[in-house]
């Protein structure tokens, strides 16, 4: 079944749901993802999505697709949802309560420019807001994909990520990655070995595996049996600072716990190299185009590449940094990736840090090069 | 291949400069080329000027975007005069001379200057046929693309509207034909 | 002879025969103010949910605001959302489990303030919930501010001046938007029609008729200031708010 195909990164990350046995698609059309959305519709009412009782629902906006998201997951159905830019701001509300009540929401971000309704196009600023959006302390698992390739690959995962560990989960891609179009391998999760989490329902559960209060912060759920069976209510109003005290602590302890698990990175290019890049997303595809373009000179270069934002790879950031002349950050935004590696090194690294700061414009390998070649 | 064949297509909201690069890519995919397409559109759909990229490469391709083109074609004034900096020294250069009056700004790269408005409209009968016209010209110019593999991408990706009208794909071909042609 | 005073309830068990069977006996006494409407309205949904045998079967989201204290009120799958934002909860839900009864529990200031666009675009898209909604006349958590409910040239504290001329009449804009609703206005003075109203909404949303939408005319004292006045409550209640938002079928 695994297929290469030349087709368009909304597309892909539409296929990537499917291949993952997603069910519900809540949405709300918004550049640069409505093409996710359009893809699932079309899945949704054709004879085999109906047959498989695929959802597809419109909101009336974002807020509403993502507490519609909320109620599909609360549901049991693997549900996702995708939205950019403006749209991605109202959707925080919703994140926030899955924050608080773990909540396995699963979003694609394709970040547009910023702030405010800005350019459609491309940019690196919804870093901050995918991370830590909401009023919360940020208890989320963000993806940053860097190739077409990647979108599905990680679109699959990201599924298996928020249903084993209950944080909602995104995959930060951008504009570019969403409507350029390339050559994707798709494939059936099951022939490469991957097996998909099982779901389950907060609600109406008829055969839970294992009590949801393993999942949901203590004081945010109360069960009480009542002629033999068992009822769950679920709040995220609380009377106390002690119990909110308790929620924050208990998801802290779950996703401290399950970080190290789900942290990943890339890194790439001559371990002897003096300069390092560090770069995400399709910043860091530019980053790979420069570290083999200077391969052989004198001017080697190195790229670290979190492929997890969140939970950030600080350990390995550190190593990596550990003996670099030269640390360069680059991103299409100010200060948002370079917040994650001066915080992982602080206190670790004597190596000055140079910001390569270019809000919502793209960063070219000819760019990486020159910054090295020049200085 | 030492870098990856850079192309734009540029033009007017509408005017279907995206599905020509589209084409492109695919062509050069469905002959075995690591391609990549992106389309920079700004946030209306209809009424600003459309531009797309297309690179063409025989290694993975880096980056979806570029700063200068080796193939630049322009279907509008605007397209012109708005995205004539992404050309290098020895860019080739196509215009739509029915749409683009005024080539003085690009007049170092000796354009070519294709009225493939009025060949679309008097010679062909159908004047959307005028993408296919520049699309001939535009294949000249692409290396290692050969015009069997083009025709056969065609027929994908127009499946559904030749089975609707067969014809279109004869006036398809007369049109690429008389593109291919005009360029010598 | 002195009258006899009905003894006052205060142990779980005592509730047991004035509750519906649904209701959970444990978060009992409630936590709403002392002659609250919210209770009412809840009791006449359990009834119905009891006389439906669905308890197994709904899932009960409740908005933020006094609705919100109702979480623990029943044995029922129960979810608190955010303030405005249980209707499309609820829609979510339904699609992924048709099987559930979805029932939005929410106040006016969620329902026709914050969450207006939820409300008006589920029933513009029929889909298959039951939606509650307590008209209190009032922003009643947050301490007596003003809602799109609050009548006329009423003092509350956001509108000490009283309040503007014109206010909402739901249940005849969802009629407006959609022709095959449920759509009802009870009051919780009069508790029977209310539960049949309760019944005949689950009902029509089981049957996979779509949208069901009852607002319930409800008492606030606390915030009406009539505390001390049960009188004075009911007369707000059945006069001033039934005058304005007539009690029938639409």
């Amino acid at each position: 079944m695994s297929e290469k195909k030349f087709i368009m990164g909304n597309e892909v990350m539409g296929r990537a749901a499917r291949a993952a046995g997603a069910k519900a698609l809540y949405g709300y059309p918004i550049t640069p993802s409505s093409e996710i959305l359009h893809f699932w519709s079309g899945e949704a009412c054709g004879e085999q999505g109906r047959k498989e009782g695929l959802v597809f629902r419109q909101a009336e906006d974002e807020t509403g697709a993502g507490f519609m998201l909320i109620g599909g997951v609360l549901a049991g159905a693997r549900s996702f949802t995708a939205t950019a830019g403006p749209g991605h701001v109202l959707m925080q509300d919703a994140f926030s309560m899955a924050e608080a009540m773990r909540i396995p929401v699963v979003a694609f971000i394709t970040q547009r420019g910023g702030p405010s309704t800005s350019t459609v196009i491309y940019s690196q600023s919804e870093v901050n807001l995918t991370c830590f959006g909401g009023n919360g302390n940020g208890f989320r698992v963000v993806y940053s994909p860097s190739n077409l390739q990647e979108l599905f690959d990680y679109g699959i995962k990201i599924f298996n990520t928020a249903w084993k560990y209950r944080f909602p989960t995104f995959l930060l891609a951008d504009g570019y990655l969403a409507k350029m179009m390339g050559e994707v391998e798709v494939y059936d999760p099951a022939e490469k070995g991957i097996k998909m989490v099982p779901t389950e329902a907060y609600m109406l559960e008829k055969d839970r595996k294992r009590p949801l209060s393993e999942v949901v912060p203590t004081p945010e759920i109360d069960i009480r049996e009542d002629g033999g069976r068992q009822y769950e209510c679920l709040r995220n109003c609380l009377n106390l600072e002690e119990e909110t005290y308790a929620v924050n602590m208990e998801i802290k302890e779950a996703f401290d716990k399950a970080a190290p698990e789900i942290v990943e990175h890339e890194d790439y290019g001559p371990q002897d190299a003096k300069t390092l890049v560090v770069a995400h997303g399709l910043v860091s595809s530019a980053v790979r185009a420069a570290v083999d373009a200077l391969a052989e000179g004198q001017d080697k270069i190195r790229l670290f590449r979190p492929i997890t934002l969140r939970p950030f790879p600080e350990e390995a950031l550190r190593q990596a940094a550990r003996g670099a002349e030269r640390i360069i950050i680059a991103e299409s935004a100010v200060n948002q990736l370079a917040r994650f590696v001066k915080e992982s090194l602080y206190g670790h690294c004597d190596t000055a840090l140079e910001e390569y700061f270019r809000p919502s414009m793209g960063i070219l390998p000819k760019e990486i090069i020159d910054l090295v070649t020049k200085a | 291949m030492k870098e990856p064949f850079k192309i734009i297509a540029s033009g007017e909201g509408g005017q279907g400069v995206l599905s020509i690069a589209k084409i492109i890519a695919y062509a050069a995919w469905q002959q075995g080329f690591h391609t990549i397409y992106v389309p920079y559109f700004s946030t209306e759909k209809r009424g600003g000027v459309s531009v797309a990229f297309a690179q063409i490469w025989d290694k993975p391709i880096p980056f979806p975007k570029f700063h200068k083109a080796d193939l630049w074609v322009a279907l509008s004034q605007r397209a012109v005069d708005r995205i004539y900096d992404y050309l290098h020294d020895d860019t080739v250069t196509i215009v739509n001379s029915f749409l683009v009056k005024d080539v003085t700004r690009i007049k170092k790269w000796k354009p070519y200057e294709i009225d493939a408005t009025t060949i679309a409209k008097e010679q062909l009968g159908k004047p959307r046929t005028f993408n296919m016209v520049i699309m001939g010209a535009m294949l000249k110019f692409v290396p290692g693309l050969s015009q069997e593999g083009f025709a056969k991408a065609l027929e994908k990706t127009f499946k559904d509207k030749y089975e609707r009208d067969a014809s279109l794909r004869e006036l398809n071909e007369q049109a690429f034909n008389i593109g291919h042609d005009l360029v010598k | 002879m002195p009258e006899s005073k009905p003894k006052r309830a205060t142990k779980p068990e005592d509730f047991e025969l004035a509750l519906p069977k649904c209701a959970r006996l444990s978060s009992k006494p409630h936590s709403f103010c002392q002659g609250c409407g919210h209770p009412e309205v809840l009791k006449a949904l359990g009834f119905a949910i009891d006389e439906l045998g669905i308890q197994d079967r709904v899932a009960f989201g409740v908005d933020i605001g006094c609705s919100l204290l109702s979480w623990d009120y029943f044995n029922m799958d129960s979810v608190e959302t955010h303030h405005g934002r249980t209707i499309p909860t609820m829609v979510g839900f339904h699609h992924a489990n048709p099987e559930g009864v979805a029932v939005a529990y929410v106040g006016d200031g969620g329902a026709y303030a914050i969450g207006s666009g939820h409300l008006l675009n589920a029933a513009i898209r029929n889909e298959n919930i039951t939606v509650i909604v307590v008209n209190n006349a009032v922003y009643a958590m947050t301490g007596g501010q003003e809602a799109p409910t609050t009548l006329p040239g009423r003092k509350v504290a956001t509108a000490p001046c009283g309040a503007d001329e014109y206010y909402i009449k739901a249940p005849e804009i969802i009629r407006n938007v959609n022709p095959t609703a449920f759509v009802a206005r009870g009051i919780t003075s009069v508790q029977a029609p209310l539960r049949t109203i309760m019944k005949e909404a689950l009902t029509h949303q089981m049957e996979g008729k779509g949208f069901a939408f009852v607002e319930v005319l409800s008492q606030c004292p606390l915030n009406w200031k009539t505390l001390d006045k049960p009188e004075k409550t009911f007369e707000v209640l059945e006069k001033e708010l039934a005058q304005a938002y007539p009690v029938k079928r639409y």
